[in-house]
């Protein structure tokens, strides 16, 4: 093993939870590309979970199962057993029971999930970014899932100068000019990427820009990126 | 690297996670049924580890559930040499609450509305009557703490308190608390690995 210590703390207090907001989306970056720095975090883990069973049991609200089990609700047919469906079938029951929409909105997940499985390859499906002015101030999580053709974007530290906006572009030399990907504020946003070639949202650089209060005027950059990064796999 | 916290044998009373162990096999091979009877069986201990972490009652469930469509896509990653299987979702479930409250307007004790005293509630493992083999030799590693320190640590893991918050609680700057971590933490490692 051959992780700093500097490293092995922090991969210390990754586990323990006590990281900063912005120490603690570095790490989650890094760990991504770093096996020995994820094995350490996994190590201290290991060690602290057995605290967790002395954590005295609190009943969690009722009706979560049945919304859980909607959004796996897609598990593949064939290794489906006649138990699931009867199981299945007693939650989309209960739904009906108590609002249609629900049953049309886990029919619609099943569908989603059925589609993303046709189209399931071995190439990633799963990328994030940081954007980050430099290694230590990291301003926002991107996340892209291929499967859904959908970009989240997520503020980690970056709250935009008083009177502008920030928001986010995608640069990459076949699409030619950046393209707007809309202003990025305080809270998560996802945005649809299905306008793009797959292969090109993979390898695409995402930026950050300072605009005007509710994005460029003229759809386009108003001046350098603040915050600018690449995409790297999620393992799957 | 020895992980003596997630050393084979370490399981719940009563033989409790071979059942676990059983039902994440099934559920890695897509079983809807075996993933009800886990989550019946151990919603409420996952539960009790989120939300005290996020002691707003719509977050929390809101983690709960990204914790078990995590649980059940990663069913089959489970290794149960590598510890006990509530030791592993609890884990899943806690870093998910610790994103959460680690986002840029967290919602944290820091957030908590004057005069609420969660240490009304403090979670002491050290007098936990049921014990695993690797809760058993945490604590005996815990013990030899000092008793701010330990506290600090167990506030950090129970409560998900950040270095600013225990240095409020405690009265003493960041980078004492800082310090304290480190030692703390070092300290269990060598005390596991002895």
């Amino acid at each position: 093993m051959t992780i700093s210590p500097d490293d092995d703390f922090a991969a210390a207090e990754y586990a323990l939870g006590t990281l900063d907001p912005s120490e603690r989306a570095t790490l989650a970056a890094r760990r991504l590309r770093e096996p020995e720095l994820d094995e350490a975090i996994r190590g201290w883990e290991a060690r602290l979970a057995p605290l967790a069973e002395a954590a005295p049991a609190l009943e969690p609200p009722r009706d979560l199962l049945p919304a859980i089990e909607a959004r796996i609700g897609g598990a593949s047919p064939e290794a489906r057993g006649d138990a699931t469906v009867v199981t299945l079938r007693r939650s989309l029951a209960r739904w009906r029971a108590t609002a249609i929409a629900a049953s049309i909105i886990a029919a619609m997940l099943a569908i989603g999930f059925f589609a993303r499985e046709a189209t399931r390859q071995a190439a990633p499906r799963e990328y994030v970014a940081i954007l980050q002015k430099d290694a230590a101030s990291p301003a926002f999580e991107v996340t892209v899932n291929l499967d859904k053709q959908e970009l989240t974007v997520r503020p980690v530290a970056a709250r935009a100068p008083p009177g502008k906006s920030y928001e986010l572009w995608i640069i990459d030399a076949k699409l030619g000019a950046p393209r707007s990907l809309g202003v990025v504020g305080e809270t998560p946003r996802a945005a649809n990427l299905s306008a793009y070639d797959p292969a090109v949202v993979a390898d695409a650089t995402y930026a950050v820009t300072v605009e005007p209060p509710g994005g460029s005027p003229d759809g386009k950059p108003s001046g350098p990126p603040v915050f600018v990064g690449k995409l790297i796999p999620v393992a799957p | 690297m020895t992980i003596r916290g997630g050393a084979p044998g370490e399981r719940g009373p009563a033989g409790a996670g071979d059942d676990l162990a059983d039902l994440l096999s099934r559920i890695a091979a897509r079983d809807a049924a075996a993933f009800a009877a886990l989550y019946k069986q151990t919603s409420a201990k996952l539960y009790g580890v989120v939300a005290r972490i996020l002691t707003r009652g719509d977050v929390a469930a809101d983690v709960l559930q990204e914790a078990y469509v995590r649980i059940w896509e990663k069913a089959g990653e489970f290794d149960p040499l590598k510890g006990s299987p509530l030791a592993w979702m609890a884990t899943i479930a806690r870093n998910r609450a610790l994103d959460e409250v680690r986002r840029v307007r967290p919602l944290s004790l820091e957030d908590q509305p004057e005069g609420f005293e969660p240490a009304a509630e403090e979670i002491d493992p050290l007098a936990a009557r049921e014990r695993s083999e690797g809760l058993a030799a945490l604590v005996d590693c815990l013990k030899a703490l000092d008793e701010e320190k330990r506290a600090a640590v167990l506030l950090a893991y129970y409560r998900g308190l950040s270095r600013e918050a225990l240095a409020k609680r405690f009265g003493r700057p960041v980078p004492t608390i800082k310090t304290w971590l480190h030692r703390s933490l070092s300290q269990l490692r060598d005390c596991l690995a002895s």
